[in-house]
């Protein structure tokens, strides 16, 4: 009984802790987006985005490129080219 | 020797992609020296060693291809303050104005451009030194132009474009150049010196 209630216990930690990483993985992910958006438009830089999420530049160009979002922000509003359906659909990611 | 300050984005670009069998740093490198800051090369060699351009561009480093150079004070820090840029973006601007025979910062970023730029430093892009180098003959018009394809996902509309407009008037020029003075013009390369729009 102890060991079927220990069970128990350990299934509803594991959910937890899945459903909180879920959360932290949205709100980062959440983040990433809103400063996207601010270096899209020249806002700040690739540096500045990287420092402010706590990640190296190598981590966030591989994010970026996961995405399929370009790394340069000169040049055409995604919205208007290419990158429009990335930028939308895909979720960034970072490397594990 | 054309010499260029090169921030971590676009570096990390010339290391990850190749064109020709040929990693991008291993094609303009021949035709021009890369500095970078000490910043950078933490960024790109040391916290990026876990991807393969990160190992790439430490080897560079190693090699001595690749300089690292601290930027000798920081002039500009209160220029620079309230700018949204990192610090090896920072550093790299400050690199750019003092360290001799620079000819241009090579950046990829928005605001690094503008802000360079605000500061009376030559500022480029990464297509534009594959330019660059093509106009001085360090590169051939079909190496420019492979390389501008490779490295055409990293970049917005209207940028590799805009380049590939550009090799073609380099092209032409050269073709003229060659036809003004008898001389067959190779299609390999570009070897005459362009100074067009």
């Amino acid at each position: 009984m102890r060991a079927a209630e220990r069970r128990n216990a350990t299934g509803v930690g594991e959910d937890i802790a899945q459903f909180l990483a879920e959360l932290i993985n949205l709100g980062f992910e959440y983040r990433l987006q809103r400063l996207y958006r601010r270096f899209e438009t020249g806002g700040i830089s690739l540096g500045y985005f990287a420092n402010e999420l706590g990640l190296g530049v190598r981590d966030l160009y591989a994010a970026l490129e996961h995405g399929g979002l370009p790394t340069s922000n000169v040049g055409a509003d995604p919205s208007v080219g290419r990158c429009s359906s990335a930028h939308q659909d895909t979720r960034l990611q970072i490397r594990d | 020797m054309l010499t260029v300050v090169f921030d971590a984005g676009h570096l990390i670009t010339v290391c990850k992609f190749e064109s020709q069998g040929k990693l991008v740093v291993d094609h303009p490198l021949s035709g021009c020296c890369i500095v970078i800051t000490p910043g950078v090369e933490e960024e790109v060699a040391v916290l990026g060693a876990g991807y393969p351009d990160g190992v790439v561009a430490g080897e560079r480093i190693a090699q001595g291809v690749i300089q690292v150079m601290p930027a000798p004070a920081r002039r500009w820090a209160r220029h620079l303050a309230d700018y949204a840029l990192g610090d090896g973006e920072k550093d790299s601007i400050e690199l750019c104005g003092q360290a001799e025979e620079v000819e241009a910062l090579v950046t990829d970023d928005y605001l690094a451009f503008v802000t360079a730029t605000r500061l009376g430093l030559k500022a480029w892009m990464l297509p534009d030194l594959v330019l660059e180098l093509t106009e001085r003959g360090s590169l051939t018009i079909e190496v420019a132009e492979a390389i501008l394809e490779v490295i055409r996902p990293r970049y917005r509309v209207g940028v590799i474009e805009h380049s590939l407009v550009r090799l073609q008037e380099v092209k032409k020029d050269a073709e003229s150049c060659g036809a003004d003075r008898g001389e067959e013009f190779a299609s390999g390369g570009a070897s005459q010196r362009y100074r067009g729009g």
